[in-house]
């Protein structure tokens, strides 16, 4: 059959129109579908790969029953969340919560009246779960300028960059404790000597500073292990860190000044470029992202990596056994003394759920951090079905059955109060874990609730972080010389701005202790 | 003869047009609507997303912030134009985006020839299909799949090892620390590039090739020319129409950095950076570290403008050196 010129310009046509109106019917749903409200939640990550939707589908079905309203989370790939979830926002969509830091972009969505402060919302009395299961002490020094401006994700007080390690390695070498420097640094030589295949120490891409200018204490710095009360800070994460005097709170002058002036930072770049050419640090750590080493390390590639006091390292045990039978975890605190040394912490949270001013209800969207503060649903959400994604084992650990207990609570529902340990967590992390549950095992940081305000300086801090990553994290790895490398950084940095940055720095972090 | 000439010849050759046959004004009208209608989704498309866009590009000279919007945000003038120019990076990230786009054109076209006058020369129909989709199927590799084997061949884990270690082990010469060396990689990236792009290209020059008349080939067999002096003589000469074409085309993006291979495969490695970091990736470590829109959309207009600049220049030479390939 032949189709006549205007017929098929008339077919064409008519397609065109509705397209177009086709298109224009796309809007923004916010319903359940069954007349409900849905929340729109911004998630980091992936969604966990088992479970996911059975968990959710219970989730709401208990929402809708208890609030009258569900909740469609939108995971954003770790890799892009920063950027995605900033266009979000700055696009005005209307989503209601999303996970923010101040090593996201949380400074400048504070700047710009983005964020909804939540202190009168919770003050109001409307929320009670949440409220008592949020630590006067977290609320107090998590403020920025008198004011909340999200509700702080953490499973325990304090928040200490470790090392998770082989212990079966140690054992096998002669090392059955490390409590000091020195002896770490014995055992990473005997790991590089005695284990062919095996690096001693992972490094990522992201995490190079980490080493040697983090405070309280870095890694592979030797005098902050002895003197975990250095204070520290930059105008946003990946800037150039400042060190403050150690009599600050005495004199009222913080003084603050860029890191290869602070004690022992000289001594621990000489040492962490000897290790470089050593070869106990991985030559691709500017390259690497944390997830491939992750899966290496559990492939018993590496005999130390990264932890932190969230009592998740342990979930490497599993696998690190099934790669090489007989391997066991243990974690070991940078710390002369090792728990009782009492480090300096500012006990800030390192996640915040916060609330989009253009959300479509921040009462539902309280409602629903106050709902996940009740035990029962704290643990559908955290740990899945019980009996299908997890066990119980005891009051407060629990036996993963399924890879689901993997879900970021971090982004959504951690309180300490009511998170429970993975049954395999090794001895030393559960004591490290559990230690970093109490606020009187640390020493408050003069500067705790101070957080540097970058508008003034956003231009120079721009240029001086674009600086740190192209010069300062290849010298905190040790890949490149100490001498040239530190006089590259110092000239890049001192022309993109360095001396109004301290001023700055100096200006607000002396009004702070002013109070 | 003179140019004007050769025109005046070529209109008195060109036989006269038939009269239009006559129609109904009222049928010519509802034509034009039709296909009006039918061109509305094109036209709606480049509205929506290349010509509405355009409005965004305020922001290059706004203090932008998310509170007060695009259009509610201060002027800052200059600002943000400084903010690049004044880095002291400038000019060596320039210099490498010029010099990069420029070693991946040159490279991706030449080996676009070279491997389309291969696989014309290939006479067992199976073997060259085969070839041509073997040697196609990096195009589709995503630049995440091609950093990860970059890293097995050149580091291996831990980056201390890499085949490529290996076979210079083997040979008795001293391996190289490649992610800290930033001296070879515009030559590997472009080693990259060839092999990604080397096949699209060659599909596109073969097409060239097939619309070449067979009469020309006969006239060339019938003179005496061998296989090698007929693709020298003839198909060589005949592909720069399209050469030309893709030239000018790789021009007007020659100050974009080819973000995504480059980002993929360097990321944040700063001992590379005085060979590999091009525009882009100076300005997405900005954005996402202080998602600064104003500096980037700064940084994009004056990409933009450079762009639209050098196609216009390229052009321009086009048409004066190679009039009967130009594209205006």
């Amino acid at each position: 059959m032949s189709i006549s010129r205007r017929r098929l310009l008339a077919a064409g046509g008519g397609l065109s129109i509705a397209a177009l109106l086709g298109a224009a019917g796309c809007g923004d749903d916010s319903s359940d579908g069954s007349g409900g409200r849905t929340l729109k939640l911004l998630l980091p990550g992936d969604a966990p790969k088992e479970s996911w939707d059975t968990v959710l589908a219970e989730v709401n079905k208990r929402l809708k029953a208890d609030l009258g309203f569900t909740i469609d989370p939108q995971f954003i790939a770790w890799a892009n969340y920063g950027n995605q979830a900033l266009l979000k926002f700055t696009a005005g969509e209307s989503f209601d919560t999303a996970l923010q830091a101040r090593w996201l972009n949380m400074t400048q969505l504070v700047a710009s009246k983005s964020l909804v402060p939540v202190d009168a919302l919770l003050a109001s009395g409307k929320y009670k779960n949440l409220s008592d299961n949020l630590d006067p002490k977290l609320i107090e020094l998590n403020k920025w300028s008198g004011k909340l401006y999200g509700i702080p994700q953490v499973n325990s007080a304090a928040r200490l960059h470790h090392f998770c390690m082989r212990q079966d390695l140690a054992e096998k070498l002669g090392f059955s404790a490390i409590t000091d420097f020195q002896t770490l640094e014995r055992f990473l030589y005997a790991v590089k000597q005695k284990e062919k295949g095996v690096t001693p120490l992972a490094v990522s891409s992201n995490m190079p500073d980490l080493l040697i200018a983090n405070t309280p204490i870095g890694w592979l710095n030797e005098y902050s292990w002895e003197n975990p009360n250095q204070s520290g800070q930059a105008f946003t994460g990946n800037s150039i860190p400042f060190f403050m005097a150690a009599d600050a709170k005495a004199t009222g002058s913080a003084r603050p000044v860029p890191f290869w002036e602070a004690p022992g930072i000289l001594d621990a770049l000489r040492a962490v470029r000897r290790y470089y050419q050593d070869g106990l640090i991985n030559h691709d750590a500017l390259n690497v992202d944390s997830n491939t080493l992750r899966s290496q390390f559990e492939a018993g590639r590496y005999a130390t990596r990264w932890a932190m006091t969230d009592g998740l390292s342990s979930q490497s045990a599993a696998p690190l056994a099934k790669a090489v039978p007989g391997a066991t975890l243990a974690n070991i605190m940078p710390l002369r003394g090792g728990l009782t040394a009492k480090p300096n912490q500012t006990f800030q949270a390192d996640n915040f759920v916060v609330l989009n001013v253009k959300g479509q209800s921040n009462e539902q969207a309280m409602q629903l951090e106050d709902w996940v503060s009740i035990k029962a649903n704290h643990d559908l959400i955290q740990y899945g079905i019980e009996g299908t994604d997890w066990k119980p084992a005891g009051d407060d650990k629990y036996e993963a059955i399924t890879s689901y207990s993997t879900f970021p609570g971090y982004a959504l529902s951690w309180r300490a109060k009511l998170e429970r340990k993975l049954s395999t967590i090794s001895q030393t992390e559960d004591e490290i874990f559990t230690w970093a549950q109490n606020y009187d095992n640390f020493t408050v940081d003069p500067f705790a609730s101070f957080v540097p305000d970058p508008e003034p300086v956003k231009r120079e801090n721009a240029q001086v972080t674009a600086a740190m990553t192209q010069y300062g994290n290849p010298l905190f790895i040790g890949a490149v010389d100490v001498d040239k490398g530190l006089d590259s950084l110092k000239k890049a940095v001192e022309k993109a701005g360095l001396a109004k940055l301290q001023t700055e720095m100096e200006k607000q972090a002396n009004e702070y202790l002013k109070g | 003869m003179s140019t004007l000439q050769t025109r005046e010849r070529g209109r008195t050759a060109t036989p006269p047009l038939a009269p239009p046959a006559k129609r109904d004004r009222g049928s010519r009208i509802r034509t034009a609507l039709w296909t009006g209608l039918l061109a509305l989704p094109a036209v709606a498309f480049f509205v929506v997303f290349a010509y509405l866009p355009m409005a965004g590009l305020v922001v290059a000279f706004k203090e932008f912030n998310i509170a007060d919007g695009v259009f509610g945000s201060p002027w800052n003038g200059l600002d943000n134009f400084r903010y690049f120019f004044s880095s002291g990076e400038a000019s060596r990230i320039l210099l490498n985006t010029l010099l990069l786009n420029t070693l991946f054109l040159a490279a991706t076209l030449a080996a676009g020839i070279t491997l389309a006058l291969m696989l014309n020369e290939i006479r067992g129909r199976f073997f060259k299909r085969v070839a041509q989709s073997t040697i196609f199927f990096p195009y589709f590799v995503s630049p995440i799949v091609i950093s990860i084997i970059l890293q097995v061949l050149l580091a291996g884990v831990g980056g201390s090892g890499g085949a490529v270690n290996d076979a210079l082990g083997g040979l008795g010469l001293p391996t190289v620390s490649w992610y800290t060396e930033p001296g070879p990689w515009p030559w590997i990236l472009t080693i990259v590039k060839v092999w990604q792009m080397g096949g699209y290209m060659s599909v596109i020059f073969l097409a060239a090739i097939t619309a070449i008349p067979d009469e020309v080939y006969e006239a060339g067999m019938i003179d005496g020319a061998s296989r090698a002096q007929m693709a020298w003589r003839i198909t060589v000469p005949l592909l720069r129409p399209t050469a030309a074409v893709l030239l000018v085309l790789g021009v007007g993006r020659i100050f974009y950095g080819d973000f995504g291979t480059i980002y993929a495969i360097v990321g944040d490695n700063g001992t590379l950076f005085p060979t590999t970091d091009v525009i882009d990736t100076y300005v997405f470590r900005a954005l996402r570290e202080l998602g600064d829109f104003g500096t980037t959309a700064a940084v994009g207009l004056f990409q933009s403008v450079v762009g639209f600049v050098l196609v216009v220049t390229a052009v321009l030479i086009q048409r004066r050196y190679a009039k009967e390939s130009s594209i205006l």
